[in-house]
């Protein structure tokens, strides 16, 4: 078997109604884009071999994301170009491959490195929405703890760590668009939904709905600056 | 309109289990924008999409059926009871899963009968799709509803839901259909015009014209139509998550119960060219790492070794590996057993069905207990340390010496395996016995009999329980209740509908699933429609008197069919006519067909 030396990285989006897919589903679905685009891909040894592919962290389901990333380890070198080119011919436009580029194969993995994620949440509802909830996020952050509740259990988030930066709110035609950007955890990272939603309060009853699409994923370099992973 | 119903049933997801069966746009699915042609179909499957998607004919005559000219073919299966019961509340109407665009606005909705207890979701599908549940209640402008699959051998159960239903092979029937309703459209023919211009087709029966002669559709060579090069990939994970490649179709083993020994006659296979071509096809289309070679009996192939030969030298250094669902004991030689790899390794299963050679040569099931013994005998020796044994309870002729036969070929199997073994292995050894209830099913030589009472079928059940080792068996049974009703609709004519609609009605949906499944419920409905479901389930039939299914003719002789049953209850087995030579079931003199053994001769 011929021995896994390059490690591509892919960057894709996953977009429209895919959103709903589960992280096992979504990388599923991408290991069959890479054999479908006949990359030279590794295969671990062993009783039951498989591709060597390791993914970045999990969205969750309903979440899209512009930028997700998983690499893949290949036996040969393949042109970035001609890589991106033969996945995005492999790949339906709503799981549509957009970047490649080779890493450092010893480096960290991507669940590991990645633990800055950029969010846009989408509320559609009245013209005024945006309003409250800037108002509602300064009140959560002067209270500098949200609580979240998750599958029955309790989980209280120090917003002056998990808030990387002051959310952004925007009003746009049919509502408000909020940009958050958190630090992801290996306790778990902070759902920019839940945030929002906090921020509406008894307001959140008029919002038609509210969606959440991650739009960048990053690390964190020792000085506090954001580096593109 | 797609785009308010997407957006509506994206409102919905967050709150489901498994959104992934609803949302559609897989990988080789056909483009949202290829399905605005001039006539639309959509193929359903009466259960959730993991076990829908897993149906080869669905794949088969979606490609089909998207391939003619100026046709777009969609698909959509039954959501689960969380989804069904959100679109319900939300007023939003079943829709195909390409466009969103409801399944009402399509011309033609062809339903695939998979097995009896679907029954109850054909009418939960019509209903959530706001389709009127009988054909005489449709008007022009609703889609033509047609059925097909094994259960279309005896519509009538279904009869009055259906506009008309397709008996036999698919491959040439399917396109005629459509084509003849396109053109009775473009003649702006009224329903029951095109209805009598459907019934013109070979194989398609139409309920409201009375119980005219249908025969079957059979196609002579399955090389004719490829294996589809690009199937539907599904993201949701299905029951078959793979390529699967169809290398034969029917089985003339003749097993005297088995409903599919008599409707897919002959045996046709297909050469070991177009298998290897069509699987490397697929799996470059689709990107799986698995193909499996299907067919009823795949190890019976003439040419099976060197298909996986082959297959084995192309995907050797891959991550893709082959399986072979219904591999029988007997050809696991070590060859085979070489060439599957040892991935394939988790399951061996044998269906001797009766546990003794009595009723095994009643039911015509030609495996012998030396035989049985060996295979277990060297599979264990070569590393398998489990193997799962199917029995019937309930067969014809049965008796109480049968069933405990069961126990001590059990048993017998059991110490086989633990002598094949090292002996600080012998605690790994396990044997899983499934046992189903008999179910007398239409165009069989057993059409005739009589499934035991349910009081019966649980007494021999203890007995069984009674008479069963204990260690290292892991017993299961089918549930008995479930089987029942399996007969009640496999057997009735066309008064049992009503009391399928009033199951339907008090709730009855994913029959199938065990705990979804309520005798109560089937019970009360069958009382409802004034049915005495024990005179259709619990009767033995005169080999002469009319049958609700006579009408349908599979192309096997009724008198084959006699002459089977004389010769089960004389204890005479017949052989194998691909490898013994024609004993003449009738149906290649009737369809114009033949056995096609694509390697010469069968060894
Ligand atoms: S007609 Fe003869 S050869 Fe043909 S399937 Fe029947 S038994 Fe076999």
């Amino acid at each position: 078997m011929s021995e896994a030396k390059f490690r591509l990285r892919v960057t894709y989006q996953k977009v429209g109604p895919v959103r709903f897919l589960s992280h096992l589903e979504t990388a599923r679905a991408c290991e069959r884009s890479i054999r479908r685009a006949g990359l030279p891909y590794a295969v671990t040894h062993g009783f039951n071999p498989h591709m060597r592919i390791a993914f970045g962290p999990a969205l969750p389901v309903g979440t899209a994301g512009r930028a997700e990333m998983y690499d893949v380890w290949l036996t040969e070198l393949v042109g970035p170009d001609d890589a991106l080119e033969r996945l995005r011919h492999a790949t339906r436009e709503e799981l549509r491959a957009i970047a490649c580029r080779y890493v450092d194969p010893k480096g960290p993995s991507l669940a590991a490195a990645a633990d800055v994620a950029h969010y846009e949440v989408a509320v559609s509802g009245p013209p005024e929405v945006a309003e409250s909830i800037a108002r509602g996020l300064s009140s959560v952050s002067r209270s500098g703890t949200l609580t979240v509740e998750h599958k029955g259990k309790q989980k209280v988030f120090e917003l002056a760590t998990t808030l990387l930066k002051e959310p952004v709110v925007r009003p746009v035609d049919e509502g408000a668009v909020v940009e958050v950007v958190t630090r992801m955890s290996e306790q778990g990272s902070l759902r920019p939904d839940a945030l929002v939603k906090a921020a509406l309060g008894p307001a959140l009853a008029g919002v038609a709905s509210v969606s959440v699409t991650r739009t960048r994923l990053a690390s964190r370099a020792a000085d506090g600056t954001e580096e593109a992973l | 309109m797609s785009d308010a119903v997407r957006e509506a049933v994206e409102r919905l997801l967050p709150g489901v289990e498994q959104p992934s069966r609803y949302v559609g746009c897989e990988w080789n699915a056909i483009d949202r924008r290829a399905t605005a042609q001039p006539y639309r179909a959509v193929l359903a499957y009466p259960d959730v999409y993991d076990v829908g998607m897993a149906n080869q004919a669905i794949q088969i005559l979606y490609a089909m059926l998207n391939a003619l000219e100026g046709v777009a073919c969609e698909r959509v299966f039954v959501p689960w009871k969380d989804m069904a019961d959100a679109l319900r509340s939300a007023g939003v109407a079943l829709y195909a899963l390409e466009s969103f665009d409801p399944v009402n606005e399509f011309d033609l909705v062809g339903i695939t009968l998979p097995h009896e207890l679907a029954y109850t979701n054909v009418l939960e599908l019509l209903d959530l799709a706001g389709i009127p549940l009988h054909a005489e209640d449709r008007s022009d402008a609703h889609p033509l509803v047609v059925g097909g699959g094994p259960c279309a051998y005896n519509p009538e159960p279904l009869a009055p839901f259906f506009d008309a239903v397709l008996v036999g092979d698919g491959e040439v029937a399917a396109v005629e259909i459509v084509q003849t309703h396109r053109r009775c459209k473009q003649a702006h023919m009224t329903r029951r015009e095109t209805l009598a211009e459907l019934a013109k087709i070979q194989g398609v029966y139409v309920p409201s014209l009375g119980q005219h002669r249908v025969l079957r559709r059979a196609v002579a060579d399955l090389d004719a139509h490829r294996s589809p090069a690009c199937p539907v990939v599904p993201y949701t994970d299905v029951v078959h998550d793979r390529v699967a490649v169809e290398v034969l179709r029917g089985c003339a083993r003749g097993c005297r119960f088995c409903q599919a020994g008599t409707i897919y006659r002959p045996v046709r296979e297909r050469r070991p060219d177009s298998i290897v071509r069509d699987a490397m096809a697929a799996l470059r289309c689709t990107g799986y790492d698995e193909v499996s070679l299907t067919s009823l009996s795949t190890a019976d192939h003439s040419a099976f070794v060197e298909v996986l030969g082959r297959l084995g030298r192309r995907l050797q250094g891959t991550d893709i590996s082959i399986s072979v669902p219904s591999l029988r004991a007997d050809a696991l030689t070590p060859d085979v057993a070489r060439l599957l790899g040892k991935a394939k390794r988790t399951g061996l299963t044998i269906a001797p069905e009766a546990g003794t050679q009595r009723l095994r040569d009643v039911i015509n099931k030609n495996i012998t207990e030396d035989g049985l013994l060996d295979t277990v005998a060297r599979a264990f020796a070569s590393g398998w340390r489990r193997v799962k044994l199917y029995f019937m309870i309930g067969l014809p002729t049965e008796t109480d010496d049968d069933v405990a036969g069961i126990g001590e070929l059990v048993g017998r199997v059991l110490a086989a395996a633990r002598d094949a073994v090292p002996a600080n292995e012998r605690g790994s050894v396990r044997v899983g016995v499934s046992v189903s209830t008999f179910v007398p099913k239409p165009h069989t030589p057993f059409q005739w009999e009589a499934q035991p009472p349910l009081e019966e079928v649980h007494r021999r059940q203890e007995l069984l329980r009674e008479r069963m080792p204990r260690k290292g068996v892991e017993l299961s049974y089918h549930d008995a209740e479930a089987s029942f009703v399996e007969a009640v609709l496999a057997c009735g004519g066309r008064e049992v509908a009503a009391a399928v609609e009033a199951a339907w009605r008090r709730g009855a949906r994913f029959d199938a699933w065990t705990e979804q499944f309520s005798l109560d419920r089937w019970r009360a409905a069958f009382e409802e429609s004034g049915l005495d479901a024990s005179a259709i389930a619990n009767r033995p039939r005169d080999p002469f008197e009319p049958l609700p299914w006579s009408h349908i003719s599979s192309g096997v002789s009724t008198a084959y069919l006699r002459a089977e049953r004389e010769r089960a209850f004389a204890g005479q087995t017949t052989p194998d006519c691909t490898f013994a030579g024609c004993t003449g079931c009738g149906v290649c003199g009737a369809l114009g067909v033949s056995n096609v053994i694509a390697g010469g001769v069968r060894v």
